[in-house]
């Protein structure tokens, strides 16, 4: 059905004379599955809703006019908002008679009413069988409530008061009556006589009783006080919790307690009491410690023994020593996997061996790096020599080049120097030294920079030309 | 009718309560239905919060469980035996109001419980990074004179 005819069933449901379900004492304990989310009881004409939540119908009533939007017609299901129009009040049978089973106190406990029943019994209990529940006095007149069963047979008002034979007081009739309350059997009732009426045992202060142990006769309901302080009464001694066995009327304690000696050892008691109270303490707080530590011990220790494992299986095939090495602390493992104890002997000469292991590596690891250091500077060397070597080679070309290009030059100052010649003197033309000064002084631009840099120009012979053919 | 069925639920939370309360919880005063103090830790070791406890105040309407509790840290001297700080959060603001959606009239549900909301007041503390107060937080606590129920609080920031 829809929101609004969820509601509208709330004014059919509506009855007067109807027990709080709510208001209960359930005595046996319930599963919290049973319970409404809302109001915390076990479920009471469950409605279920389409996200499968189920709540009391009242409590849903009363969060649908809270939380419905108005707009809409849907509201979130207060358990996990999804959101809902429609609601079944269809729920399993099964769901209901587990609530309806579980046991509840009658509503009328406070006035006497022993009676346990399931819940779903209780209606009827109370509206056919429980005596006392209250209803209102058949006399019209009056305005008080009775109990169901102390209404005689005739339903007369019980209200008026009649007096009590003993201490003139005016009771009501009807706590004058016999009670079938469990009436609170405390020693005063045990000490007075026997009567069987609810005023008589517990309430007529004209009562009077006797103390035991003096002897003296006092209103009963001044007992109490009078026992606590009756000089008559027996009481142990002060020390009676160290040992002393002492039990004395309460005017001579006073004497006793002073003369007993474990009275006056009782504070040294006490200060020992103390002590070991906070000495258990502090063993109880050391032994958590030491649980802890233990618990950290074992942890570092299987660490170790998976990083054991770990590079065991890394050093695989490094070298036959090695290899056999970690072949050996495998074996070691497996044995230590297998008990516990041969471990723990085991674990400081394994720890030892690791170490040793690593310690070979790194030395192993240190030749390495030295003969690999070694092998990098020779291979420097052999390039440094390979590169001189061309170095050379390059300046050689270099210098062949430059006579080349000198010897090119050359025609060109030639020419020059015999046309300066033939103006000067033809006779001393072939001459060496003048074309020397030639060059240096008559030469143009680039054959000027280069000219002094080449020392002394070789004197050109015949066959230059030939050899300098066949070389370009 | 309508305040005992609030004091039902209420004795019935409070009986389950002292069966059992989850860590970091502890109840201080439940003496009336009308008004309890709640004591929380924060469990983990968030460096904001890390050895403070701080008390909760809440109080229940004749209406709850269909309204929300009202709920608010409040504050006990540093110099007390029980020194009770407001914590540092972007949605509390010092003086103990807390803004939080789950508290509001919308976003409050009726299966909510005391512990529930402390246990989500925890969780909310133990998510927090920013050790600071919520923007306008000096002009909030001089001026506001309104119930919290009344305090019209925007829930923009999902992230804390």
């Amino acid at each position: 059905m829809n929101i609004q005819d969820f509601m509208a069933l709330e004014a059919d449901s509506s009855h007067d004379e109807l027990i709080d379900l709510r208001s209960l004492d359930f005595v046996s304990s319930y599963d919290s599955h049973l319970m409404c989310p809302i109001c915390h009881c076990p479920l009471i004409e469950p409605a279920r809703l389409q996200c499968d939540h189920v709540f009391c119908q009242k409590c849903l009533r009363s969060a649908i006019t809270t939380f419905r939007s108005a707009d809409t017609d849907e509201f979130p299901c207060p358990s996990c908002r999804t959101p809902t129009s429609q609601i079944s009040t269809s729920v399993p049978r099964l769901l209901i008679n587990m609530c309806e089973e579980i046991q509840v106190r009658c509503p009328f406990a406070t006035e006497g009413c022993q009676e346990v029943v399931p819940r779903g019994h209780i209606q009827s209990h109370v509206d056919k069988y429980c005596g006392y529940r209250l209803i209102p006095c058949p006399d019209e007149d009056c305005e008080k409530m009775s109990r169901k069963k102390d209404l005689q047979v005739e339903q007369r008002c019980m209200h008026s008061y009649c007096r009590c034979s003993r201490c003139e007081e005016d009771i009501m009739e009807q706590d004058y009556e016999v009670s079938n309350a469990p009436a609170l059997f405390n020693l005063e009732t045990i000490l007075i006589n026997c009567v069987s009426q609810e005023h008589d045992k517990e309430l007529c202060p004209s009562l009077e009783t006797t103390c035991v142990d003096c002897g003296t006769t006092i209103p009963q309901r001044n007992l109490k006080k009078h026992i606590e302080t009756c000089p008559e009464v027996v009481s142990p001694c002060m020390a009676s919790k160290y040992g002393c066995t002492a039990k004395i009327r309460r005017a001579e304690i006073a004497t006793h307690e002073q003369s007993c000696p474990l009275v006056s050892i009782g504070p040294y008691f006490e200060a020992q009491n103390t002590r070991l109270n906070s000495l258990e303490l502090k063993m109880r707080h050391l032994q958590q410690r030491n649980e802890i530590f233990e618990d950290g011990l074992s942890n570092i220790r299987s660490t170790l023994l998976e990083s054991a494992r770990a590079t065991g299986g890394n050093r695989g095939g490094r070298s036959a020593t090695e290899n056999d090495r970690s072949q050996h602390g495998r074996v070691d493992d497996d044995e230590s996997a297998n008990s516990s104890n041969v471990f723990s002997s085991n674990a400081t000469t394994y720890l030892l061996s690791l170490h040793e292991s690593l310690r070979e590596e790194v030395s192993q690891m240190s030749h390495a790096l030295t003969d690999l250091d070694a092998r990098a500077s020779m291979t420097i060397m052999n390039e440094c020599l390979r590169i001189k070597e061309d170095m050379a080679h390059t300046n050689a070309a270099v210098n062949s080049v430059r006579m080349q290009v000198q010897w090119l030059m050359n025609p060109r100052l030639h020419n020059g120097a015999r046309a300066g010649g033939m103006r000067t003197n033809a006779s001393t033309a072939g001459n060496d030294t003048t074309r020397s000064q030639l060059t240096s002084t008559s030469a143009p631009g680039p054959s000027n920079a280069a000219g002094p840099s080449l020392g002394p120009i070789r004197p050109r012979r015949p066959s230059d030309s030939g050899r300098e053919g066949t070389k370009l | 009718m309508a305040s005992s069925f609030a004091n039902k639920r209420l004795s019935k939370e409070l009986i389950k309560m002292q069966e059992h309360v989850p860590p970091g919880i502890s109840i201080v005063k439940s003496d009336s239905l009308e008004e309890w103090q709640m004591d929380i830790k924060v469990l983990d070791d968030n460096p904001i919060y890390k050895g403070h406890t701080f008390r909760l105040k809440f109080t229940f309407s004749k209406k709850y469980p269909i309204e929300p509790p009202e709920v608010q840290f409040i504050e006990l001297p540093a110099t007390s035996d029980t020194p009770r700080p407001i914590p540092m959060h972007p949605h509390i603001y010092s003086n103990g109001i807390i803004c939080l959606d789950l508290l509001s009239n919308s976003g409050w549900s009726p299966v909510q419980t005391v512990e529930s909301v402390c246990m989500s007041l925890q969780s909310m503390l133990t998510a927090n990074t920013r050790d600071e107060r919520p923007p306008g937080d000096s002009e909030f606590v001089a001026y506001n004179r309104r119930r919290i129920r009344d305090i019209p609080f925007v829930y923009e920031d999902d992230n804390v």
